[in-house]
């Protein structure tokens, strides 16, 4: 027992909030130290613990400081700071983390995402005589892997896939020194301890591709072939990249045949370079304020961004569109990379079609073989996926379209705390899923399409990871209403094999809870969920409903006429089944160049196959057939995508009024019909014809908006559902419902597409409950 | 036989117009007077007589389609092959049928005749022989036209080892021919499209097929992938073996007719039903060696070696040209679009 000085008095002071990897610990270290004052720091699973010894006056100084000068990463939240026992402590230090159940249980953990390659860390690797010069797992705490190398909480050392890499001395003395911008840094390495990069080419011999090591120099080596036109396979932070000379059309154009992927837009990867780094993205691009903003942000995304007519990248990254995918080198390696080829880069997931992108060597050889022709691996293993985040700009604001490596694990509060800790697995296609318990969700990366067992792995694997990193167990589980849905089939066995209680939450529903759970002021909605197809509660296939209410009680209060559609999933890769399916309703006779279709049209009259649907996704599909020819995608949105890009935003033809009229359940209904003549027009310009459909679309909205607001006063409209990454179609919207003075909300940092649906799930049950 | 040109409900009340009916329509073509143990309407029970090698094998199926008579085939051969086959893939050499026929009342007694017809042709095709049988007639509205039901008797030959329980990681799959032309050709016909004539069922016996695999000891297993197809046959073994069946999207044999309507239609051919194929599983060092010799038949020349057996979870998965996978689920009752 001590008596405090005079003026001296002590204080446990407790933080949380995102704290851990992003050199929290160092930084209360050395603000204690500059303040004079004594005591200990301390990490618990999530929290930081600090018993701070001096003056009030200074340890008021020190609260704030905490929560004020954090660094750029954290994002500390002060949560008790109470006096404690003085101890009279000699100097301030930082102690082992601890582990115990007593600081674990309550779990405020917040996992990093993994962050982009610091200036500090990008000066070090340039500068010559560094012994980290050159060395492309450079790190700090600052920056480095995270979500992706961390197998269990805390975040420290052992805990991550860098357990095997013991520190040689000169990093141990970095690790070890509080003043040192690596104090703790868990993932930190040099030359001399850490990973290093392995070049395996593919070479023919005897008839038989076989692997051919070349350890020297393995990125001379890369950037040399690189030049030459090769396809090569480098693994990265959350997983492999395809990549190849952006400039080049032979070696984009084999990348696509190998990859059948004749048209899918391929981002590119820039050098840094110019003041703020974004002059060679704006040699190519046209970047706006918004969209520097968005390629500089740390999360380091893709960013849809125009062309430039002057573009000199090939045609072929992105044909049909006049956007390309851009963003700047985020590790080590890249920036190695970039500065070393000077020049922009090709540079896609490495992945088949639709699955998580690739994390493992042996597995980038085996299903990538065919692709590339080389493999930049490296030591340090990956421990789960992330692709590289994607975000377009709209109306103003960057709007996410994938979560991914930076920016997952979404953490977010919900507006309604949940009764128990709950598990939501999201759709089909796109698939997130979000763990949620007390006011806390989280939300993973960008998994994929359900259709393959390594989608359906990772899955599973990150419903497991989750869980044990945020030491959370769900007790109950939501998925979609959909019956098809893998995901849906996977909750039902885990729920009745875990004995869990089973939440199925129609897929329109959680589209516009999303929206809300990111709008939590807004509490009368009418949010237009506009997408492909989803299951709707009354069995039928919906995708062009407004929903009006709230999460946990929303009302279908308008839609669009159905149609009827044939070819099941079919219909939603080839668009001419969506026009076919318009044009014969209306007993028009319309045959896309494709051929077959005589069939087809017989089996529509004979109802085989056919399901009906009301969704506003496949009357873009519609309008794609009819103006641009856009018969058979090759990649999905595909037409919607070429229509939008075809638009000039000028109305040259007057946008069409449809007409609205309810149906035998009171549901306002948009009829299509009367666009079908100017769609398939052939005489005009199809880029009018773009315009007009778009604003035509935008139209109805309003329409059904201005309806609606005669029996119920809505306090803001919502756009969520795939078909509101249109970006054209959002700022109509947005101007036209402005000008009647409507306030309108559109996604930001969840996808509006099906990637938002786990998020959405859980508001939409937290709200029921809450209800209940 | 009277005058009349349809079945009536006489035709089933035990009385003349019965008797007349399975004289003139069922023991016509299915009596024998030259061989033993015929068709004998005289007869409540039928004697059998069976080799003392072996172990007699029993199976029995029912026959519901529509339409009655489509390209390739029609209900009577069909009612053949369907029990025929189930015992032929058991190993079992098939000797005798019981006939269960149940007549909507208004069926056209020539399309009834043309039908005992085929099943008696196709009975004796696969060396069998309809011993006993049974008609009932329905009132109009209750029958789909003509129902069938046949039980079979037949041997297997003692030391005759097939079943779920050999199947092992590594083995490979094999289908005798192409997959889905019997689902395509009966939908074509049942909803009248004009192209029906393109796909033929492929409705045949597989006796000879069964019995040349057999020969090989690494034979673990044989199916006749009908209802739901390849996927089906491949979801069973998959729930029963514990393993996981990887298909190459590739090898899978599959008509361009039927691949066409297919697409047409958005149906996948893997899950539609075929009538004369055989699925076999065998060992990885004689799969080759079964591959030559059905392919050395009339019956087995679209053979193909499909995929193999793996350890993992029981599912199918469908290896695609780029090194792409998908899980082929079970059929559901009726799968839904999901591309959002």
């Amino acid at each position: 027992m001590h008596t405090p000085a005079e003026g001296s008095a002590a204080r446990q002071i407790v933080v949380t909030g995102r704290v851990q990897g992003v050199g929290f610990r160092p930084f209360v270290y050395v603000t204690a130290h500059d303040l004079g004052i004594q005591g200990t720091v301390l990490n618990g699973s999530g929290k930081v613990f600090i018993h701070a010894e001096g003056s009030p006056a200074l340890l008021d100084r020190l609260e704030h400081a905490l929560v004020n000068l954090a660094p750029p990463l954290a994002r500390p939240e002060l949560a008790h700071s109470e006096p404690a026992e003085f101890e009279g402590m000699k100097d301030f230090s930082i102690l082992a983390s601890d582990t115990s159940s007593n600081t674990t249980s309550e779990a405020e953990i917040h996992v990093p995402p993994d962050l982009y390659t610091c200036d500090d860390c990008v000066g070090e690797m340039t500068t010559p005589h560094e012994r980290r010069y050159a060395y492309p797992f450079i790190n700090c705490t600052q920056c480095g892997p995270r979500y992706t190398i961390i197998t269990a909480m805390p975040y420290d050392r052992p805990n991550t896939s860098m357990k095997d890499f013991p520190l040689c001395d000169e990093c141990r003395a970095e690790y070890e020194s509080p003043t040192d911008r690596r104090f703790h840094a868990q993932p930190l390495a040099c030359p001399k301890c850490g990973p290093g990069l392995e070049y395996v080419c593919r070479s023919p011999l005897a008839g038989q591709w076989a692997n051919e090591l070349r350890p020297q120099e393995p990125l001379l080596s890369v950037i040399e072939d690189l030049r030459q036109g090769l396809i090569i396979a480098i693994k990265g932070v959350g997983g492999y990249h395809l990549m190849c000379d952006a400039a080049n059309d032979e070696a984009v154009r084999t990348l696509r045949e190998r990859k059948q992927r004749p048209h899918k837009p391929l981002a590119v990867m820039f050098p840094i370079s110019g003041d703020d780094g974004l002059d060679s993205v704006r040699d190519s691009l046209e970047v706006g304020e918004v969209e520097a903003r968005a390629i500089a942000d740390p999360s380091r995304p893709i960013v849809l961004v125009r062309k430039k007519a002057s573009c000199k990248l090939s045609k072929l990254l992105a044909p049909g569109l006049n956007e390309l995918g851009a963003f700047l080198p985020y590790s080590p390696l890249h920036h190695l990379l970039l500065q070393a080829f000077n020049a922009p880069l090709l540079a896609t997931s490495g992945n088949i079609s639709g699955e998580p992108v690739i994390t493992d060597e042996e597995e980038a050889e085996n299903r990538l073989g065919r692709i590339a022709d080389a493999f930049l691996h490296h030591n340090r293993p990956i421990v789960r996926p992330a692709d590289d985040p994607v975000i377009r700009p709209m109306a103003g604001k960057a709007r996410m379209i994938r979560l991914g490596r930076g920016v997952a694990p979404l953490e977010r509060l919900l507006p309604d705390s949940l009764g128990e800790p709950t598990l939501a697995v999201g759709g089909h296609m796109k698939v997130t899923v979000a763990l949620a318990w007390e006011n806390r969700v989280v939300v993973s990366p960008h998994i994929g399409d359900l259709d393959s067992p390594r989608s359906i792995k990772i899955f599973q694997r990150v419903i497991d990871d989750l869980q044990n990193l945020y030491d959370i167990r769900a007790t109950q589980i939501i998925c979609d209403l959909h019956p098809g849905y893998a995901s849906s089939h996977w909750a039902q066995d885990y729920c009745k094999q875990k004995g869990l209680a089973l939440h199925a939450v129609q897929h329109h529903s959680a589209h516009a809870s999303a929206l809300a759970g990111e709008h939590p002021d807004v509490k009368r909605w009418l949010v237009f969920t506009w997408d492909g197809v989803g299951y709707g509660s009354d069995g039928s296939l919906w995708g062009g409903e407004a929903l009006a209410g709230s999460p946990g009680a929303w009302n279908r209060v308008a839609s669009f006429r159905p149609f009827n559609l044939a070819g099941g999933d079919k219909a939603g890769r080839e668009p001419w089944r969506s026009a076919a399916a318009l044009m014969w309703a209306e007993d028009q006779e319309w045959m896309p160049a494709v051929k077959g279709t005589e069939l087809a049209r017989l089996a529509w009259e004979k109802n085989i196959n056919v399901f009906e649907t009301s969704a506003v996704g496949r009357l873009f599909d519609a309008a794609a057939a009819l103006v641009i020819g856009r018969d058979i995608s090759s990649f999905e949105g595909q037409g919607p995508m070429e229509l939008e890009q075809l638009t000039r935003g000028e109305a040259v033809l007057k946008p069409m009024h449809l007409p609205l009229i309810s149906d035998g359940a009171g549901i306002l209904r948009t009829d299509w019909a009367p666009l079908l003549t100017i769609l398939g027009d052939s005489s005009i310009d199809p880029a009018h014809r773009a315009d007009f459909f778009h604003e035509s679309m935008a139209s109805a909205l309003l329409e059904q908006a201005l309806a609606v607001r005669k029996q119920y006063a809505f306090d803001a409209v919502g756009l969520s559902g795939g078909v509101f990454q249109n970006r054209r179609l959002c700022e109509l919207v947005v101007r036209k419902l402005k000008a009647r003075d409507i306030e309108i909300h559109l996604h930001e940092t969840v996808p509006a597409n099906d990637g938002g649906l786990s998020f959405g799930q859980i508001v939409e049950v937290a709200a029921l409950e809450k209800i209940k | 036989m009277t005058e009349d040109r349809y079945i009536s409900l006489a035709h089933g009340n035990g009385g003349r117009y019965m008797r007349e009916l399975i004289a003139e329509v069922f023991a016509r073509h299915l009596s024998d007077p030259d061989k033993d143990n015929t068709l004998d309407v005289s007869l409540d029970a039928a004697p059998i007589s069976l080799p003392a090698e072996g172990e007699p094998y029993m199976s029995t199926d029912g026959f519901i389609v529509k339409p009655l008579e489509f390209p390739g085939g029609d209900i009577g051969s069909l009612a053949i092959h369907g029990t025929v086959n189930d015992l032929a893939v058991s190993g079992a050499r098939p000797l005798y049928l019981t006939l269960n026929a149940f007549i909507e009342e208004g069926l056209e007694i020539d399309t009834l005749d043309r039908i005992v017809q085929s099943l008696a042709t196709a009975a004796t095709a696969c060396g069998v022989q309809v011993v006993a049988g049974d008609t009932k007639v329905l009132p109009r509205g209750e029958g789909g036209g003509l129902y069938l039901a046949t039980t079979g008797v037949g041997i297997r030959p003692r030391g005759c080892d097939l079943g779920m329980h050999r199947i092992q990681a590594g083995d490979r799959m094999l289908v005798s021919g192409p997959v889905g032309d019997h689902g395509i050709a009966v939908m074509l016909a049942r909803e009248d499209f004009e192209i029906s004539g393109d796909v033929h069922s492929d409705s045949a016996s597989v006796i000879g097929l069964a019995e040349t695999a057999q020969r090989l000891d690494g034979l673990r297993f044989m199916r006749d992938p009908t209802r739901a197809g390849l996927v089906g046959v491949a979801y069973e073994i998959a729930q029963h073996a514990a393993v996981t069946i990887r298909l190459k999207e590739t090898e899978i044999p599959v008509r361009d007719s039927v691949r066409m309507v297919c697409e047409m239609l958005g149906y996948d051919p893997y899950y539609l039903a075929c009538e004369g194929r055989v699925v076999a599983i065998v060992s990885s060092e004689q799969a080759d060696e079964l591959l030559q010799s059905w392919r050395s038949l009339p019956a087995g020349n679209g053979a193909a070696i499909i995929g193999r057996i793996e350890q993992g979870p029981s599912r199918i998965i469908l290896e695609t040209e780029i090194s792409g996978e998908r899980i082929l689920d079970d059929l559901e009752e009726d799968p839904l679009p999901r591309i959002c």
